[in-house]
């Protein structure tokens, strides 16, 4: 009994240690992502003038920049190429700032702990999972750089907002980050195949149903999509439409991204809607679409099962290895427009800022100064296959041809290109689920603008 | 003095062996689970560093919220669907293996071992293969029998797409289960069967008067565990195949805690989803042990 007394008193004395040890070890751990790295003195560029310094790269080397600088940077299907050879660049220019970078495809995990820790890194580039613009600046984790960006300056010379193809993303009228990549969604279709079989490219969505029916008629399905990520037929069909049906004016989209419920509620949204009804109930739409993800339904477009896809123009590169020999792709940004009307193109874009709890945000933005310049640009394009959101002409670079043919479309006076667009992802999620519902009849375009203004309410509260 | 020493040593020795696990476990188990508690009377988007205390909220907005419901049912579903399917098939075949005698056992034995070796994540591709419409197993089976191409979307129901997840879950799971059976039934003496048989107890009768009443056990180990892992565990499945879509349609706590939580960055939303699933393992883990109270047999 004695024996037994003991025993508890002894497990309740463990339970106690280790609990206050737990305890304990988190505290350290606080302790210790609070301590950075740099010296706070480190962080504060020395204005020491260097009258030796030769005038090259930077149009205020004035400042000599100091410390320690990280750079957080996903790897993705942009690879990580252009990232070492920038950060290389910047840090020959740079000798006395110490780069440390860190990338990977799991780095927004990675570094997680650290934002939420209140040390992150100096720098980031927001793309991949785990990292969504809107909501770090919801979270106030990014620097707010409207005023800087008004008349920040690349290390050219040129001012950075007037090299921009595509402006920043402004949240309640503030810029936080700044779109690096410039890429399109859109539909796709195998060139070599349409003149095959003499079906002609559609320009328009009138073509686009001729056309469709035709490819029906010879026993082939005309569209598939990725059912398990709806974004992709979002992107290419229905944002697309929407700003068609809206005159061209894609101000819509941003209003539906700022939670305004008549801007879901707006015709033009019900309007686009009933495209992709044409589309399901002509029975155009491959009936795998709904279970099936991207590389499913890009290997099945791929052997020529289905004739087009919606998609984004990284998907040549991304299927690279199995692309069957003749097939050549045939891309249009949209092809939801009235005959006659402009094209619409959804662009899909990287954002880089710089953190607000950021220990060398001096550095930061000489960085920011440095990366938006025209030799950066087609390095980009060059090195990762996707095209710059620096305007340029890229056509004498090394950049593969697909990425020039979208750089032209996407400079294109006829072309409306929306700009970087994100939706608060409670909403996203409901437009995606809804969408899916629509495809497969479950839903009418009313419920779908229903859904999602309950969810766009909810969120805006 | 020296029984002193000697129950001081035992104590020592005891101790040792317990307190290094007992850290390890409030470490590990309690801490976090604590901290998920923590965590869900908070509205955190799982990445700020601040977070707004807003008390049970989080609680209320679930039963509120239709995903939860589904999720829950769907989960539930899951739990009735793996522990009829995998129990039925598990105690057929052990007792198949077992009883019968014949040649090939050991070989059928292996066989239905074999998924269990195999990682759920490449269950969930495998079946997905399966599945597939166009260039999958199933519907090429099927079209065998037809004279049109079948191109059934078997994972695109509106309504009824958890049921196609029943299969790899049963499948993936029956081995395991089958093995526990076969042990049990094993450790029966032969002689329980040769006096029924003299008395002319046929295989049936010998199945549920004598096979079941000493396995049951095994069998009640069995379905408290299946019932557990899929509380806790059916977001593998669910992930790989189908992300919970179409449309939420197969969403389970599990991968609607990890939507929540890293894809709507909803964290503390996502440790309530969490809390509610270890407070639902609990009680279908106390309503099953009294339901399944059974006077126990004991082999002399």
């Amino acid at each position: 009994m004695i024996m037994k007394k003991k025993f508890a008193a002894l497990g309740i004395a463990t339970i106690l240690a280790a609990v206050s040890l737990t305890g304990c070890g988190s505290n350290k751990n606080e302790e210790a992502s609070k301590s950075p790295s740099a010296s706070p003195s480190a962080s504060t560029p020395a204005a020491t003038e260097s009258a030796s310094a030769p005038a090259s790269e930077s149009p205020d080397n004035t400042v000599k920049l100091s410390g320690d600088f990280e750079i957080q940077y996903f790897v993705g299907g942009y690879g990580d190429k252009w990232w070492k050879k920038v950060i290389a660049d910047f840090q020959a220019a740079n000798p006395d700032l110490n780069v440390k970078e860190s990338g990977g495809p799991k780095i927004n995990d990675q570094m997680k702990p650290r934002w939420i820790g209140g040390n992150p890194p100096d720098f980031v580039y927001i793309d991949g999972a785990g990292l969504n613009d809107r909501q770090m600046v919801e979270d106030g984790q990014l620097e707010d750089l409207t005023e800087w960006l008004k008349d920040a300056k690349n290390v050219d010379g040129e001012l950075i907002t007037d090299i921009l193809a595509q402006p920043a993303q402004q949240f309640d009228g503030k810029v936080y980050n700044i779109p690096l990549v410039l890429n399109s969604w859109g539909i796709f279709w195998n060139k070599g195949l349409f003149a095959e079989k003499g079906w002609a490219e559609p320009t328009d969505f009138q073509s686009f149903l001729d056309v469709s029916d035709k490819i029906k008629a010879a026993g082939t399905t005309p569209f598939i999509h990725t059912g398990k990520y709806p974004y992709y037929i979002n992107g290419s069909i229905l944002y697309p439409a929407i700003v068609s049906a809206n005159n061209n004016d894609f101000t819509v989209l941003q209003d539906m991204a700022a939670n305004k419920e008549e801007a879901f509620r707006s015709p033009a949204v019900l309007a686009a809607l009933n495209k992709i009804v044409a589309l399901r109930d002509k029975g155009f739409i491959d009936k795998a679409s709904i279970q099936i993800n991207h590389t499913d339904s890009q290997m099945l477009f791929l052997q020529n099962k289905d004739a087009f896809i919606p998609n984004g123009l990284w998907m040549p590169n991304e299927m690279s290895k199995d692309v069957p020999e003749g097939f050549n792709f045939g891309f249009i940004p949209s092809v939801t427009q009235d005959a006659g009307g402009k094209v619409v193109a959804n662009t899909s874009t990287a954002t880089v800022a710089i953190a607000k709890n950021g220990k060398n945000k001096e550095a930061a933005k000489a960085f920011l100064q440095f990366v938006f310049s025209k030799a950066q640009a087609s390095q980009w394009a060059e090195l990762s296959g996707a095209p710059s959101n620096i305007k340029g002409d890229i056509s004498s670079s090394n950049a593969p041809s697909f990425v020039k043919d979208a750089a032209k479309f996407l400079t294109d006076p006829n072309t409306v290109v929306i700009p970087t667009i994100t939706y608060n992802a409670d909403v996203d999620k409901a437009m995606m689920d809804a969408t899916d519902a629509l495809t497969i009849s479950k839903i009418t375009p009313e419920e779908w603008v229903e859904r999602v203004v309950a969810v766009a309410k909810k969120v805006a509260k | 003095m020296n029984s002193g020493t000697a129950k001081w040593q035992r104590n020592i020795f005891i101790a040792s062996f317990i307190i290094p696990t007992l850290i390890f476990f409030c470490i590990f188990t309690i801490y976090p689970v604590a901290q998920g508690l923590y965590y869900s009377f908070f509205d955190w988007s799982g990445m700020s560093d601040t977070k707004t205390f807003i008390g049970f909220d989080n609680f209320k907005e679930m039963y509120h919220d239709p995903i939860v419901w589904r999720a829950i049912g769907n989960d539930y579903f899951l739990v009735a669907g793996k522990v009829v399917g995998i129990m039925v098939l598990a105690t057929f075949f052990a007792v198949a293996l077992t009883r019968f005698g014949f040649k090939m056992a050991g070989f059928f034995r292996s066989i239905f071992f074999i998924p269990n070796v195999i990682s759920v994540v490449v269950i969930g591709v495998l079946w997905n293969f399966i599945y597939n419409p166009q260039i999958g197993f199933l519907n090429a089976f099927l079209s065998l029998f037809t004279k049109e191409q079948v191109t059934i979307t078997w994972l695109g129901f509106t309504d009824h797409t958890i049921w196609m997840l029943l299969p790899p879950a049963i499948w993936a799971g029956i081995g395991f289960y089958m093995i526990l059976l076969i042990a049990a039934i094993q450790s029966i003496p032969a002689s329980y069967y040769e006096a029924a048989s003299i008395e002319g107890a046929n295989q049936w009768t010998q199945f549920h008067r004598i096979t079941i009443p000493l396995v049951w056990e095994q069998i009640k180990v069995s379905v408290l565990n299946i019932m557990m892992t899929t509380l806790n565990g059916s977001f593998v499945i669910v992930w790989i195949m189908t992300e919970g879509g179409p449309d939420n349609s197969t969403q389970v706590m599990g991968s609607y805690l990890y939507q929540m939580a890293f894809r709507q960055y909803h964290f503390g939303y996502g440790a309530s989803i969490g809390f509610v699933i270890l407070i639902l393992s609990l009680i279908t883990t106390i309503v099953l042990q009294r339901l399944m109270r059974h006077e126990t047999v004991e082999m002399s």
